[in-house]
């Protein structure tokens, strides 16, 4: 018997349809790329190599010798491949695209409303632009990174999305803060 | 600072983004080791005060298995490193 599948988001329904965009925005991607790369027992520093930032995607750190990939050129499939080609026998390569969640929130108060819930330093100085971390907000691990002074990534898995973006309103509550699917 | 652990691989977190495993001392008996050695490494600990080690896997950062060396009575840290370093591990 033949399924036709349809890919919902694990937002559609909870968000958008805004009225205005605030200064603090909360964007949630619709179809980003998103891939785990585990280095092979003693090929790390040879993964991270083959990893350094290009035009096509970005690798943030989650752990020792493990990272997340996130592309918005590639499609799941291709970004996978891409890597496997790239990466051979140096690491391993699993598609998280239908099953993480990626967010960005930018704003002038954007670290203020994550140190609501986040307990890792966030100033510039300590957490600067292009790094990464998993790091707990409130209840969930998510993975963290800085892209601008007042831009930042949050990856989850995708059955924690909608309780994360609650949890974000909630430490957004003393800001300005909007909420929509991101447009591109 | 009681309740910070720093992690060798994501700085210093809050405890919360660990679960403690327990007393990282005791070290595994041989398979065919007798009875009564095997009882003892299962469940005989001791339960001193002071400087203890442990094990922790920080389950919201890396997720790695740690071996932390703290006080439990005063909850200084006194060392926090990977435990695939005392296995001499791949990484
Ligand atoms: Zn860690």
């Amino acid at each position: 018997m033949a399924y036709d599948y349809q890919a919902v988001h694990a937002l559609d329904g909870t968000i958008g349809a805004i009225s205005e965009r605030r200064a603090n925005h909360l964007a949630v991607h619709r179809a980003t790329a998103i891939a785990v790369v585990l280095a092979a027992p003693g090929q790390t520093a040879e993964a991270a190599g083959i990893l350094v930032a290009n035009g096509e995607f970005e690798a943030r750190f989650s752990g020792p010798g493990e990272w997340l990939i996130l592309s918005e050129v590639h499609a799941p499939e291709t970004l996978c491949a891409e890597l496997s080609v790239r990466l051979g026998d140096f690491a391993f390569v699993i598609d998280q695209s239908h099953g993480r969640v990626a967010l960005t929130l930018a704003g002038p108060d954007a670290a203020r409303i994550l140190a609501n819930g986040i307990a890792i330093d966030l100033h510039a100085d300590v957490f600067p632009v292009g790094r990464a971390a998993n790091v707990l907000c409130n209840h969930l691990s998510v993975n963290l990174a800085r892209t601008a002074a007042d831009s930042f990534d949050l990856v989850v898995m995708r059955s924690f999305a909608e309780a994360l973006v609650d949890d974000l309103k909630t430490m957004a509550r003393s800001h300005e803060l909007s909420v929509d699917f991101a447009t591109r | 600072m009681a309740s910070l652990i720093p992690c060798p691989h994501c700085g210093t977190r809050p405890r919360q983004e660990f679960s403690v495993r327990g007393d990282a001392t005791p070290v595994r008996p041989a398979p065919m080791a007798a009875d009564e050695v095997w009882n003892d490494y299962m469940h005989v600990r001791a339960n001193p005060r002071g400087r203890i080690r442990e094990h922790w896997q920080h389950i919201a950062g890396c997720r790695r298995w740690l071996v932390v060396e703290r006080d439990n009575f005063t909850h200084e840290v006194f060392s926090v490193s990977d435990a695939s370093l005392e296995q001499g591990g791949a990484r």
